[in-house]
């Protein structure tokens, strides 16, 4: 027979445990209004810098040679000829768990999206560059191309100095991950994980990733639940250094979209090279030519950057309020769950603390009768 | 009167204007700029400036502290790093950052090398901030 102190130890506990989790729900609950007010007032900007940005690619076919960051798709294979060829990820998650499953979700579309193969269903074919992922569209240009020159850093650095596109030998001359092969690839296959670079934000990513041998670049911490615009600054830096030296060819955004308080995908972005014939079906309607000031180059200059840090400050705006909105579904789930418990150990303490009474009236019955 | 749509977004405060304008008066990088509907396509970066902005008889200010502005036909939109209506502005904050800035500027021009530590880029941009933040609001600069 159960205890009965036993019992009433555990509907304690049980109720210690709702309480935690109904103040976490609450918690949760008030930050996720700031962060979806937050992410509400930056979505215009965001849309409208997509808009601006997807007519002036719509308007840069043939004059991609203006600026490094813009390419024909015809240019990225050269280049991966040339031997570039790494893929750099940032990867947005939390820094804390008890969000359900906010983080494992966001991890999984990673997995999805890094170890992408050229293999399985192709969901990029319908893409009319709403949506701007272009990672596997990229990566199945570049499939089956393997570099063929190599250039010593020497004349890379020349390169860079004359103004040309900077384009280096990736690590391990070509052992880089699209070496050439159609097989699938397995993420734990060094070969494969050398021409990967991450950047996480949010602790739970990066422990995520470097348990599994990723080449972790940088990771930021204690910035996911309060998004600033200098940390994205930062983050649009580094990318953009690394693109720069030539050895990343292509580099994606992973974060949680929030499209309701219920409901939260994970998604991907291409950030970088802006691939002009994604752009150009979007425009084929525009003919006009656009006036810079004060000239393409130094306007792309400034505008692109801005661009791609306005897109890692949305995306971590998106995952903020996903992370809090998931926490408070999990959060309430949680106490609901709790309450549901104590109901039950309550109906069986009081069933146990019936069955010793009966069994005490049996005995002072059955020791009465014995006397007679 | 012809008219064009004039839309103003910020990282953090949304779509701060969206009206049918008749004309706007903007100062880019290159200098002045005068927008009319059906105005040619154009791509330009802005500078912080008071913005004006005419519709019907009437002229309103707008302060925009930098960002890019692009014009189609149709349309102008401005991707500002922050906008204010003239009912908006802080004038203490604003004078107290113009005081700031100059002071700062001229200890820097003094002499250039003992303040190496002045970031005279980012206090130039402060003062043409304030500046223009006190154009908007009609508030005579010390």
């Amino acid at each position: 027979m159960a205890n009965l102190q036993h019992i009433r130890r555990r509907i304690k506990s049980v109720k210690n445990i709702q309480k935690i989790t109904n103040a976490m729900d609450m918690i949760a609950r008030s930050r996720f209004n700031a962060a979806r007010e937050a992410l509400l007032s930056n979505v215009p900007y965001v849309a409208k810098t997509r808009e601006i940005t997807r007519r002036i690619m719509g308007q840069m076919r043939g004059q991609e040679y203006e600026h490094p960051f813009v390419k024909t798709r015809d240019e990225l294979i050269a280049e991966q000829q040339e031997g570039a060829g790494k893929f750099l990820f940032v990867v947005i998650a939390s820094d804390k768990g008890l969000a359900g499953s906010f983080s494992s979700n966001v991890f999984k579309e990673a997995h999805d999206v890094i170890e992408y193969d050229g293999t399985g269903e192709n969901s990029s074919l319908d893409d009319d560059g709403e949506e701007e992922n272009f990672h596997k569209k990229n990566f199945d240009a570049l499939k089956g191309i393997k570099p063929i020159a190599k250039r010593t850093p020497k004349q890379q650095r020349q390169m860079t100095a004359t103004g040309g596109i900077a384009k280096a030998t990736g690590r391990g001359g070509g052992k880089t991950s699209t070496g050439g092969t159609s097989e699938a690839r397995e993420y734990h296959d060094e070969n494969y994980i050398d021409g990967i670079e991450l950047i996480t934000v949010g602790r739970k990513a990066t422990t995520h990733f470097k348990q599994r041998g990723y080449n972790i670049i940088k990771s930021y911490h204690g910035i996911s639940e309060r998004p600033q615009y200098k940390y994205a600054k930062e983050i649009t830096d580094l990318v953009m250094e690394r693109f720069e030296s030539g050895e990343i060819i292509d580099v994606t955004l992973i974060y949680t979209q929030f499209k309701s308080a219920i409901s939260c995908t994970p998604d991907d972005v291409t950030l970088l090279p802006i691939v002009t014939d994604d752009y150009v079906k979007a425009s084929a309607n525009l003919k006009e030519e656009y006036i810079y000031e004060p000239d393409v180059v130094s306007i792309l200059n400034d505008f692109l950057p801005r661009r791609i840090a306005t897109r890692i400050y949305g995306a971590m705006l998106h995952s903020a309020a996903s992370e809090l909105s998931s926490r408070m579904n999990a959060m309430s789930n949680a106490t609901d769950n709790a309450q549901e418990l104590v109901g039950r150990l309550n109906l069986f303490y009081n069933k146990v603390r019936q069955a010793g009474i009966t069994n005490e009236i049996n005995e002072i019955v059955g020791g009465a009768n014995a006397l007679e | 009167m012809a008219t064009i749509l004039l839309e103003v977004a910020t990282p953090d405060k949304g779509e701060v204007y969206a009206k049918e304008i008749n004309m706007l008066i903007t100062r880019s990088i290159c200098g002045e700029l005068g927008i009319l509907p059906k105005h040619a396509r154009l791509l330009t970066e802005l500078i912080p400036h008071a913005m004006r902005i005419k519709e019907g008889s009437g002229e309103t200010q707008l302060f925009i502290s930098g960002g890019f502005m692009e014009v189609t036909p149709e349309k102008i939109t401005i991707l500002a790093d922050a906008a204010e209506a003239p009912d908006d502005i802080d004038v203490d904050r604003a004078k107290e950052a113009y005081k700031r800035a100059e002071e700062r500027i001229t200890t820097y021009k003094q002499s250039p090398k003992t303040h190496e530590e002045i970031d005279i880029d980012r206090a130039e941009a402060a003062l043409a901030r304030a500046k223009a933040r006190l154009l908007v609001k009609g508030v005579p600069i010390p």
